[in-house]
Formats: structure tokens, C-alpha cells, sequence
């Protein structure tokens, strides 16, 4: 097992004739994982790296019974990308794309909700179970086994850069991960790090969670308030980056869109003292994951 | 979010039928006296700045005839509200106020629906409000997949105590600010107070609106009027980072640099990634050293933007030492991060014998990358190191440089 991604999921990207989105399906492909199809309106005929393009979403679905999508249209298009995949009964959405609209995110986010629709992102830069060799998204790049090696630990990120060098830390300590995500650096996403913790506390091969986070938003609030309430019990690691932040005006952004700072919430002091008090193992610094892996997971 | 001053957003609403007061921008003294002598004295005088509660900051005043207009807004004119020079104020007509109500739109991140926030008692601090009489306060989420109905709107003033007209024009004037902020794409909207004239009607008296930047290609009409910048600064952007603004923007579709000046510091920060630069800063200060700003790189940027931002971070004065470091990359090329970062201290003649760089650049064409950063004298490092003990090498740098300083 693993969170998301295995062996059976079907594979198609939307926008997949786009410069990005092109290279990352050769750099899926070469590490082993199956695209199964592309959309990209009029190009319909054409593939990219051998993967067949089609006009329609739906014409791939009836093809190929693809049932995982990956957004990589341009911002404007976002929208209307994820009300396809949610027509076409698609089960799980990854959005790549970075600046969509507040306004459009908060409108599929709740129609994909009502669907029951699983979306990981925007801002996405993708997840991936090493074990099974799946991948969506530029994660890993072109040398994803440096990073990733098949394991037991889980890793969320919020920062997409950082889920490969999160897992890369994991590698380096002696272990492997079961699946890594990228769950976007905007403050609106469809999938928190709580929402992903009740899938690896699910996960008979996930021994332990590991989660990268940043200022804003309460999704480690929240996390920590999941494990005082029970529904996830395995040892979890969690860094916070920005602590310089707090001495810096209220309302300045560093980082992503999620990390600002408004009204005294979302400090990473404070998601820090919430975490270590509800029982997980909070990182003073960042390369103090490695020892500690050691010492839990013995 | 981009910041929207005041004319323009009550421009806005009273476009979409919201009664605000007559108004009109002045730049100097004398303008404001010729513009109070249109609309006929009282009039209110307001500092032009993208900041909230500009009242507690005395940037607000009431002129009685021409001559106070004068005086007001030379004094306005030479103040800082908040870090922002004042270079515009905003002359109104002062209304006769029965009753000041509060009134705010905005997402609720966490529950993803817009929210609006309503309170008979207006013209206060809101957050204080709700913490001392939160029975005052109306809090309401929006179904994000609808428009705000009228039904939903009466029900909010009536239960906050309106009843008769008040009530009919509150919650017309309400529809038609959520309109506003829908349809807008902003993220702020609040009207604060909104009020009940003597003579009965509705206004908008101040209004504080922020649109998303992500959002702005649809929105052409306000271009003009957001303030460019405004969304990631604490304060008006300075000489060196509207540079960097600019050596951006020259490639807006490849790659991001972004620069913030800090007060002092003293090692020059190009960091990639956006949760990798939170972290490398945190390490350099945990270490003890000082950043002389923060820098942000991604998306694959081309060499020249490379080479600019570079250049930026070591013009600053009092820089003794540049850190370069980025998690392990997933399509940004560290080769042509090598490129642009060797040939701007090249030609700013900063010689890494002598001048401290450090480098943690791991990921696309790393072995092309170590190449250059090697051949340049360059202390490098890939993947054989992490970023926070890449850190601790440019601290203890930077402190050896300065000693030796120190000692010539």
C-alpha cells in the first residue's frame, strides 16, 4: 500500500503539449511511471513522447479509464480544467499550476468537495510512491531516485522544492519513503496536512509522517489538534521554516502565498509549541531529522 | 493582494450604485483649499496611503475653511503613516452622520468561503469589538458556489437590530458589495464606517480594498489603480528593489527573482525555492549571522536574471560575503545559475579568494554546475552537504573576513 498513487492509477495530464508539462511526462515516463493519455484542445491526433493527446478529458477517460488527472493548463484555464475532471468522474486532481485565482480556487475546491473529489494543490509540484515507481508532477525532476527511495516514512510538504530535499533527508538518515506530496504552497488547497495524515495513519506500510511547513494558514494547528483527538497515533516529525518572519511587520510575505502572517496567526512559534505538545517530534533544525529518524524508527 | 487607495475604491463601489461621499484628490495645499471650495466647506481631509486605521495615526482631519484645508494637508503632505510618505490627500464632503455601522468582506482561508463581518457599532476597531461584545458582531460565510442573496443579506442586519428603510437600503447596499468583491476578484473589502446619514441614506464613508494580483489579467479597469508592489512590502519598495523589480519583470514568463532589502546585514542571501529560502534564513540567523536581505529564485530563471539579482544583493552597501543555496532543484538548472552568479562577481570584481561565497546549489546539471562554481574558486557544495551546514560555513566566513578586516 501507500497514500494516493499505486500501481493502479491511471494517468492522464491535462495541458500535456505545454513546454513544462512536456518534460515532466518524459521525466515520468523514463523513471517507469504510465501516462496513459494528454488533453490539450485541437491537438487531438498528435502525442507527446508516445502519449496519445486528445481534445477532451472525456474522450481519454472513455479510452484509456484514466482516473487520476494533472492539471498543467495556464492559470486562466484552471478552472474550467478542474470542473472536467470532476465531470469526467475523475477521483483524484493534482493542480501543478501556480497564481490561480482566489476566486476560481474557492469555487472548484467546493465543487470538488461536493463530488467528493480528492485535490491535491494548487501550487502542487507533485507526489509520488517510490515503491511502485509512480509519479505526478515535476517532483524528483530528471534524477528522481536521488531523492526518493522506496520506504515507510511519509513526508507533506507545503513547499514543493522542499519535499525532495524533506525525502532526500529521509534517504540520507538510511530510510525510504511510502509516498511523498507536494500539497501546494497557497493558503486555499484542497488537501491539508490532516487530511493526508488520516490516509498515512490508514496506511499499513506508513510507519511515520514527516511534514515541512511554513508561517500561515492553520493546517498544523489543525494536525495537532488530530493527533490530541486520536486519529493519528504514529511518530511524526515536523520543521517549521520562517521563525525569522515573526520579527519582521505584520502582512510582509516571504515564501508562498500561504505564508503571511495576518492577526497574530499562523506564527511558526506557535505551530510549533501546539505540535510538540500534542506529541510530535518538532525539528529545532532541519538536519536534526536525520538523528531523530534514527533514534524513533531505530 | 494589491492594495487599492481609497478615490480609487470608492470609485469602484459607487459603480456598482453604493453612495459614497463627493470627493476629489489634491496633491498640494493649495489644490485641497481649491477642491474644499467646491465641494463647500466642512470637509474631511484624508492621507492617500494603502494602510488601515489611518484615524489613530492622525492622518485624518476636518477643515473648517480654506485656510485650515491649506494648513491640514501641509501637514498631512509631511507625514509617514505607517512607513508610506503621504503624497496625495483625499478631500471629501463631511456628512452629517446619524449612525456608524461596520461592515468587511473576505475569504475565510480555512473554511473557503468568503465571510462577511457586520456590527451596528462601527467606526472601531473591529478586532476589539468582537473580543469585548461579540454579540455586536455578525459573522456569515457566503456558499463560495453563489452570489450573495438579498434574503441572506436582510438577515444579517436584521438580526444585527435594523428594521424599516435602514434595513431595505443596508441590504441593498450590501448585495452590491459582495458584487464587488466577487466580481472584482478582491481579497479585502471593508467599509468601515458604513453609515446612515441625517438625511437617511446609506454610504460608504471609508472603504480599504485589496484585489488579487493572481487575478489582475482579467481585470484590465484596475490596473491603473493598484498599487504595483504593494502586495509583498511593509513599506514602499526602495531604490534597489524596484531595480529588482525591474530585472524581473524584463522576463516575466521565465523564472522568479524576487529581493527585500533588510535594515543592516551583511551577507548577501540568493536562495531558491520558497520553503528552502524560509529555511536557509532561518539557519544563517540561528548560526548568528546577519542576512542584508532576502531573496527569493525559482521556476527555471534565465541566466541574465540570474546575473542581475546578483548583482543587486552585492551592491548593497556593507555586504561582506554572498550565500547561494536552493534545495535540491527539480527543474530550475543550477548550471545557469552558476553562469549568471560567477559572471556578476566577475565583473563587480569580487574575488572568491578573498570575498566569501558559499554555495549549496544541488539538482539539474549539478555536475556542469560544480564545474563552474569550482573553477571560479568558489567554496561549492551539492548534494554531499545540506543547506544548514552550507550556512554555518558562510557565517563562520563572513565573521573570519570581517576579523581580518578589522585587523588592517
Amino acid at each position: 500500500m501507500s497514500i494516493l498513487l499505486d500501481k493502479n492509477s491511471r494517468i492522464a495530464i491535462q495541458g500535456i503539449t505545454g513546454r513544462e508539462a512536456a518534460m515532466v511526462t518524459k521525466h515520468s515516463l523514463d523513471y517507469g511511471t504510465t501516462i496513459l493519455a494528454g488533453v490539450t484542445p485541437g491537438k487531438e491526433g498528435q502525442d507527446v513522447h508516445g502519449v496519445p493527446v486528445y481534445d477532451t478529458l472525456k474522450k481519454a477517460v472513455q479510452v484509456h479509464g484514466v482516473n487520476t488527472a494533472v492539471v498543467y493548463v495556464p492559470p486562466a484555464f484552471v478552472y474550467d480544467a478542474v470542473l472536467e475532471g470532476i465531470a469526467c468522474g475523475i477521483k483524484l486532481i493534482l493542480i501543478a499550476t501556480e497564481n490561480v485565482p482566489q476566486g476560481d480556487a474557492l469555487k472548484f475546491l467546493a465543487r470538488a468537495k461536493q463530488a467528493g473529489v480528492q485535490v491535491i494543490g494548487p501550487n502542487s509540484v507533485g507526489m509520488i510512491t517510490p515503491k511502485d515507481r509512480v509519479k505526478v508532477g515535476a517532483i524528483g525532476g530528471d534524477k528522481v531516485e536521488r531523492c526518493f527511495a522506496p520506504g515507510r516514512v511519509g513526508v507533506i510538504s507545503r513547499s514543493g522544492g522542499m519535499t525532495a530535499e524533506t525525502s532526500w533527508m529521509v534517504k540520507r538518515a538510511g530510510y525510504g519513503v511510502s509516498t511523498s506530496v507536494s500539497i501546494g504552497g497557497d493558503a486555499l488547497i484542497g488537501t491539508t496536512i490532516s487530511d493526508l495524515l488520516k490516509l498515512y495513519q490508514a496506511d499499513s506500510e506508513t510507519e511515520a509522517v514527516v511534514t515541512f511547513s511554513e508561517p500561515g494558514t492553520s493546517f498544523e494547528e489543525d494536525a495537532a489538534d488530530l493527533i490530541q483527538a486520536g486519529q493519528f497515533s504514529k511518530p511524526l516529525f515536523s520543521f517549521v521554516a520562517g521563525r525569522f518572519t515573526e520579527s519582521m511587520p505584520e502582512g510582509t510575505v516571504f515564501g508562498h502565498a500561504g505564508a503571511m502572517i495576518a492577526g497574530g496567526a499562523g506564527k511558526p512559534s506557535q505551530k510549533m509549541v501546539k505540535l510538540k505538545s500534542a506529541g510530535a517530534h518538532v525539528l529545532d533544525r532541519f538536519d536534526d531529522l536525520m538523528p531523530l529518524l534514527k533514534e524513533v524508527l531505530k | 493582494m494589491g492594495k487599492i487607495l481609497e478615490n480609487f475604491s470608492k470609485q469602484v463601489i459607487a459603480e456598482y450604485g453604493v453612495a459614497v461621499p463627493k470627493s476629489a484628490v489634491a496633491h498640494t495645499p493649495e489644490e485641497a483649499r481649491e477642491k474644499g471650495e467646491k465641494l463647500g466647506f466642512p470637509v474631511v481631509l484624508k492621507a492617500l496611503v494603502p494602510v488601515g486605521k489611518r484615524g489613530k495615526a492622525g492622518a485624518i482631519k476636518f477643515a473648517h475653511n480654506g485656510e485650515e484645508a491649506e494648513s491640514l494637508t501641509r501637514e498631512l503632505l509631511g507625514m509617514t503613516v505607517r512607513h508610506f510618505p503621504v503624497e496625495k490627500v483625499l478631500v471629501e464632503e463631511k456628512i452629517a452622520i446619524a449612525q456608524e455601522w461596520y461592515l468587511s468582506i473576505t475569504v475565510d482561508k480555512g473554511k473557503q468561503a468568503p465571510v462577511i463581518i457586520a456590527s451596528l457599532e462601527g467606526g472601531v476597531d473591529v478586532e476589539e469589538l468582537s473580543r469585548e461584545k461579540p454579540e455586536k458582531v455578525c459573522t456569515r460565510h457566503v456558499d463560495p458556489l453563489f452570489e450573495l442573496a438579498e434574503y441572506e443579506a436582510k438577515e444579517i442586519w436584521a438580526g444585527l437590530g435594523l428594521s424599516g428603510k435602514p434595513l431595505t437600503l443596508a441590504t441593498q447596499a450590501l448585495v452590491r458589495l459582495f458584487r464587488v468583491f466577487s466580481e472584482k476578484d478582491a481579497t479585502l473589502l471593508e467599509i468601515n464606517p458604513l453609515v446612515l446619514t441625517e438625511s437617511g441614506e446609506v454610504m460608504a464613508a471609508a472603504s480599504v480594498m485589496s484585489v488579487d494580483d493572481s487575478a489582475m489579467y482579467r481585470h484590465p479597469e484596475l490596473s491603473n489603480m493598484v498599487q504595483l508592489g504593494s502586495e509583498r512590502a511593509w513599506r514602499p519598495l526602495t531604490d534597489l528593489e524596484k531595480e529588482m523589480v525591474e530585472v524581473n519583470e524584463a522576463d516575466p514568463y521565465r523564472g522568479t527573482a524576487r529581493y527585500t532589502e533588510m535594515d543592516g546585514g551583511n551577507i548577501g542571501f540568493l536562495c531558491g525555492g520558497g520553503g528552502g529560502s524560509l529555511l536557509s534564513f532561518d539557519a544563517i540567523i540561528s548560526f548568528g549571522g546577519k542576512p542584508a536581505n532576502y531573496s527569493e529564485v525559482g521556476g527555471n530563471p534565465p541566466e541574465r536574471k540570474i546575473y542581475g539579482i546578483t548583482k543587486g544583493i552585492l551592491s548593497k552597501p556593507g555586504v561582506k560575503g554572498l550565500f547561494v543555496a536552493h534545495n535540491i532543484t527539480n527543474n530550475t538548472q543550477v548550471d545557469i545559475m552558476a553562469k549568471g552568479v560567477v559572471q556578476a562577481l566577475k565583473d563587480l570584481g569580487k574575488d572568491p579568494a578573498t570575498f566569501p561565497v558559499v554555495v549549496r546549489e544541488a539538482g539539474v546539471n549539478d555536475e556542469v554546475a560544480r564545474e563552474i562554481f569550482t573553477a571560479a574558486g568558489i567554496e561549492y557544495y551539492g548534494d554531499d552537504a545540506t543547506i544548514t551546514e552550507a550556512a554555518k560555513r558562510i557565517v563562520a566566513r563572513v565573521q573570519a573576513f570581517e576579523a581580518g578586516e578589522g585587523g588592517n
